[in-house]
């Protein structure tokens, strides 16, 4: 193996480094025997390193990638796929290390981890994980500054220091394309790994589904207002309706009728405000009553929620205008009558009866709903997450017997009495209120905002809302879950670390809005620029966007901005101002190509001679270029810089095209 | 011209065997006018040196053997009461001759040491109130044994600064010193040596020497040399103008030797140890003695373009 073939200490040292940095963040969705492999590969190239051991044969080699293959199917019952083929990924990167003999494996070693780094986005985008990827990044250019580097080079850290600097200089470019250069529609489509989705709403709802979510700190958005933000009562997030009861459980009718336009009628005062949406695996998106969306693939269905085509699986940005004042669906057709009066069949007596009462008692609607809500403002119901268990009548039970609950029970409850009642009505799960950021400017609505409230419709006057809720604790409406249940002591009872129970704590309070806010600017301005956030920046800037200003931007952008750095690099104004001088470089340095250098106190003659020497064939040309140089500079003979500069095109196309080392010169 | 300075070479080259860059160094400093220390064990040639160059450039010769109880006067000349005239009469001393070979001239006490250095800088004597022109040319070789040689008074650097140049002839090497042992005494080959110029022809040689061009990039090579050695810490003290001039006068001798009109940084180079190794001193060792690693270092480290 010649020298040139043989892998720098230096860089083996770096490479070993930026594999682990590249495969932590990995850490948290591989299989462990990833891990032992990892390890082990790692400790038997130290071992070749030191001599100790040999390079594994084909058998060897050959009994390894079956083994890969045989665990990646065990653990993850497929070869293909992004979480088989991260895993497969990573285990190549892991392997490669046995098999890194020559520069070329380790090039090939160092660009599998770049890959694997942009991989580990997939996984977790958040502005955490984006700058540790720096540090594999930083360790991987190290590497492959080494390998460049002779193999008596023996500083680590200067190669270091000079791959960060270098990371530096990619920074404006990067800026720069990361603001200009377009956002194209993914050419294939990647399933994103499953395990990412996070719990929230779902297409069906029971009281202790709810109740799940009030466990969890977990973002579901973030929400800023154009202008001021509103009181918190009054942010009813709206996610989905749901019409059909079964007896215990709440859901979604038929999709197909939910996709006619709906039919309202704008008034009031708008709220304008932009989302930025965690993904959750589902296709609605979260609104204000009622709210228009220029989010492209979204529409507005008939019970007014936003439902995109593609479901949310990544961080989505939207901005949207709702008119809470408006009428909505001043008619209602046969079909969505019927949907919004069904019952099950049997069951409930209590209620039933207790509804056709009511309706015999306030023959208006209006009268009937205020009598239910003071009925239950009235009478001891108590706002708990920890209620108790329900019968087979579980709204019979619940309304006449424990009387207790949260917001499921109260709007299931309610719809069903007035269902009874005979009048349409429906239960709307959402989010209500949220935590607002002050210095963000930023309403965050976490899972355990999840809440479920009621609507009803009335001929002419459309759907109405309202929320049983408020009557039974105003607070849980007004000022958020925690103060509802401060006497019960069950707010995120299961997560004794999240800092959300320590809010009391003013410092620790602070630090974590400033980190949420942190994260609410990664998300809006870093993963939120997509292709309509782009379009609206570069408006801002360029005026017009087509094609041609766009190139032009960023191909102008990106020469200047290497024009600049190469500027920042080369110095010209520090050149060499002696022109005769200038071209003696060009000389010393064609002639350094192939081995030559100068000392310092080496004369032009002195050199040359030596040169002539090594290089006998070029002697004529070498000579003749010190003989005119001298001339110049000492003998004052006229002459110009252009007369030696030709004497040095002659002397380059002597000398040999390929780069030559000379024996025995250095 | 140079025609007859290449056989002034060649003459002193036969008698001198094996030392052609010494000889090549002393004409160069006589050309450049200026005045030569050769620092060698005794018996080494420098008489032999210094005889052959005075027979060759046709210049008269004296010799002073400088000792321990030798006078100013020895040197310089004295008046003598003339009982026919009734008046004192000079008689002028050895210095009064074209090329004085100055023989050990560290055994002399410092007085006397510095009346014939005192001549060499002024070309003049002043005796008994009268000013005396020494003659022109006038060239001096001075020589002496190694300070660390018993009974020796070593040259202040004052002293040694009026030397334009110190060289140190050394050993012959193997085939020289063969032929020296089978042929002639040396003193019986320096008579047959002829004169190859005359007083017209070197004068006119050492006119045509500052004419040698001199460029910009090269003085600023030499002042760059210079301010090294006042910048560097491993130099106890730099060199004077006096020295850089003489650096330059001897570069311009050797490129006219060496058959050119202009100076390149390698005459620097070539006349750089002799010219400016006794001038230097190491930081670490100030009493010391020269400057060999300092003018290597200055060879190899001061940018020569």
């Amino acid at each position: 193996m010649s020298a040139l073939q043989t892998i720098p200490r230096i860089s083996l040292s770096w490479l070993l480094v930026a594999q682990v940095l590249v495969i932590i963040p990995h850490l948290g969705h591989l299989p462990p025997w990833i891990i032992v492999l990892w390890l082990g590969c790692a400790a038997w190239r130290i071992q070749i390193y030191r001599m100790r051991a040999g390079y594994p044969n084909a058998w060897a080699k050959a009994g390894l990638i079956v083994a890969v293959v045989v665990g990646v199917l065990l653990s993850r019952g497929s070869l293909i796929g992004l979480d088989a083929g991260v895993v497969v990924l990573i285990a190549a990167f892991v392997l490669k290390l046995l098999e890194m003999r020559s520069r070329r494996d380790a090039l090939v070693l160092i660009f599998l981890g770049f890959f694997a780094v942009v991989t580990s986005y997939l996984f977790n985008d958040s502005m955490l994980a984006a700058l540790f990827s720096l540090l594999p990044v930083t360790a991987l250019l190290a590497a492959l500054i080494g390998l460049q580097q002779s193999a008596l080079a023996a500083q680590p850290l200067a190669t270091l220091r000079l791959a960060g600097g270098l990371l530096l200089q990619a920074v404006p470019l990067m800026l720069l394309l990361f603001v200009f250069f377009p956002r194209m529609g993914p050419l294939w489509s990647l399933p994103l790994p499953k395990d990412r989705a996070t719990s929230g709403l779902a297409e069906s709802m029971t009281p202790a589904d709810i109740a799940e979510l009030s466990r969890s700190p977990a973002l579901a958005f973030r929400a800023s207002f154009e202008g001021a933000t509103p009181p918190r009562s009054e942010l009813y997030w709206r996610a989905l309706t749901l019409e059909h009861f079964d007896g215990r459980r709440w859901s979604q009718a038929g999709a197909a009728q939910l996709e006619r336009q709906p039919s309202w009628e704008k008034r009031g005062a708008s709220l304008s405000y932009s989302i930025i949406m965690q993904p959750n695996s589902q296709r609605w998106l979260f609104a204000l009553d009622v709210a228009e969306t220029g989010l492209e693939g979204t529409r507005q269905l008939s019970d007014f929620r936003l439902q995109r085509r593609q479901p949310v699986e990544r961080v989505l940005l939207y901005e949207a205008v709702s008119w809470p004042e408006s009428l909505r669906q001043m008619q209602l057709d046969a079909a969505s009558l019927r949907r919004n009066l069904q019952l099950p069949a049997e069951g409930e007596p209590r209620s039933r009866a207790w509804g056709a009462e009511l309706a015999r008692q306030y023959p208006e609607a209006e009268q009937l709903v205020a009598a239910l809500l003071s009925h239950f403002n009235r009478e001891p119901y108590a706002y708990t997450l920890r209620p108790p268990a329900l019968g087979p009548n579980n709204v019979d039970d619940f309304l006449f017997e424990t009387r207790s609950g949260f917001c499921a029970h109260y709007a299931g409850a309610m719809v069903f009495v007035l269902r009874a009642a005979g009048i349409p009505a429906r239960v709307v799960a959402g989010y209500q209120g949220g935590e607002f950021n002050p210095s963000g400017n930023y309403v965050q609505v976490r899972q355990f905002d999840a809440h479920a409230w009621v609507e009803y419709w009335q001929p002419g006057r459309g759907w109405r809302s309202v929320d049983p809720t408020f009557q039974i604790a105003p607070e849980r409406i007004e000022l958020g879950l925690e103060e509802a249940l401060a006497a019960e002591q069950s707010f995120l009872e299961d997560s004794p670390l999240s800092p959300l129970r320590y809010r009391q704590l003013g410092w620790l309070n602070q630090l974590r809005l400033s980190w949420d806010n942190l994260n609410y600017g990664w998300q809006r301005w870093v993963l939120g620029y997509q292709s309509a956030q782009q379009l609206k920046v570069l408006q801002r800037l360029l005026g017009r966007i087509d094609s041609r200003s766009l190139i032009l931007a960023l191909v102008g952008g990106g020469g200047l901005l290497l024009g600049l750095l190469a500027l920042w690099l080369f110095k010209p104004w520090r050149r060499e101002t002696d022109r005769q001088q200038r071209v003696f470089r060009a000389f010393e340095q064609l002639l350094a190509r192939h081995g030559l250098r100068r000392q310092p106190g080496e004369g032009a003659r002195d050199f040359a001679q030596r040169a002539a020497r090594a290089l006998p064939h070029q002697r004529a040309a070498i000579m003749a270029f010190a003989q005119a140089f001298e001339a110049q500079r000492y003998a004052g003979e006229a002459g110009s810089p252009r007369q030696l500069r030709q004497q040095l095109r002659a002397l380059r196309r002597a000398l040999p095209w390929r780069l030559s080392r000379i024996e025995g010169e250095h | 011209m140079r025609v007859k300075l290449d056989a002034v070479l060649q003459s002193v080259n036969q008698v001198l065997l094996g030392k052609e860059p010494q000889v090549r160094l002393a004409l160069t400093c006589l050309l450049a006018r200026g005045h030569l220390l050769i620092e060698d064990l005794p018996g080494m040639g420098k008489t032999t040196l210094s005889q052959a160059l005075a027979r060759v450039l046709g210049l008269s010769f004296q010799r002073i053997q400088f000792t321990s109880d030798l006078l100013p006067g020895d040197i310089l000349g004295t008046s003598v009461f003339d009982k026919d005239t009734g008046q004192f009469v000079f008689h002028p001393g050895p210095i009064f001759a074209e090329l004085l070979l100055a023989d050990e001239i560290n055994r002399a006490t410092p007085k006397s040491q510095s009346a014939l250095l005192e001549a060499m800088e002024e070309g003049q004597v002043t005796i008994e109130g009268a000013t005396r022109p020494l003659p022109e040319p006038f060239f001096v070789i001075a020589t002496q044994n190694p300070v660390s040689q018993g009974g020796t008074f070593a040259l202040p650097e004052s002293q040694l600064d009026r030397f334009m140049m110190r060289l140190s002839l050394g050993y012959p090497g193997k085939a020289a010193e063969k032929a020296l042992l089978l042929g002639d005494s040396r003193r019986n080959l320096l008579p047959t040596l002829q004169p190859l110029l005359d007083h017209r022809e070197l004068a006119q040689i050492q006119a045509q020497i500052p004419q040698v061009r001199v460029s910009d990039a090269l003085v600023d090579y030499v002042l760059r040399l210079v301010e090294a050695t006042r910048t560097q810490a491993q130099f106890a003290w730099g060199l004077s103008p006096r020295a850089s001039l003489a650096l330059l006068a001897a570069a311009r001798a050797w490129a006219y030797l060496d058959g050119r009109d202009y100076v390149i940084p390698e005459d620097v180079q070539a006349v750089l140890p002799s010219v400016v190794s006794h001038r230097l001193r190491e930081q670490a060792d100030p009493a010391g003695h020269g400057g060999g690693s300092l003018v290597q270092w200055l060879l190899r480290e001061v940018s020569a373009l």
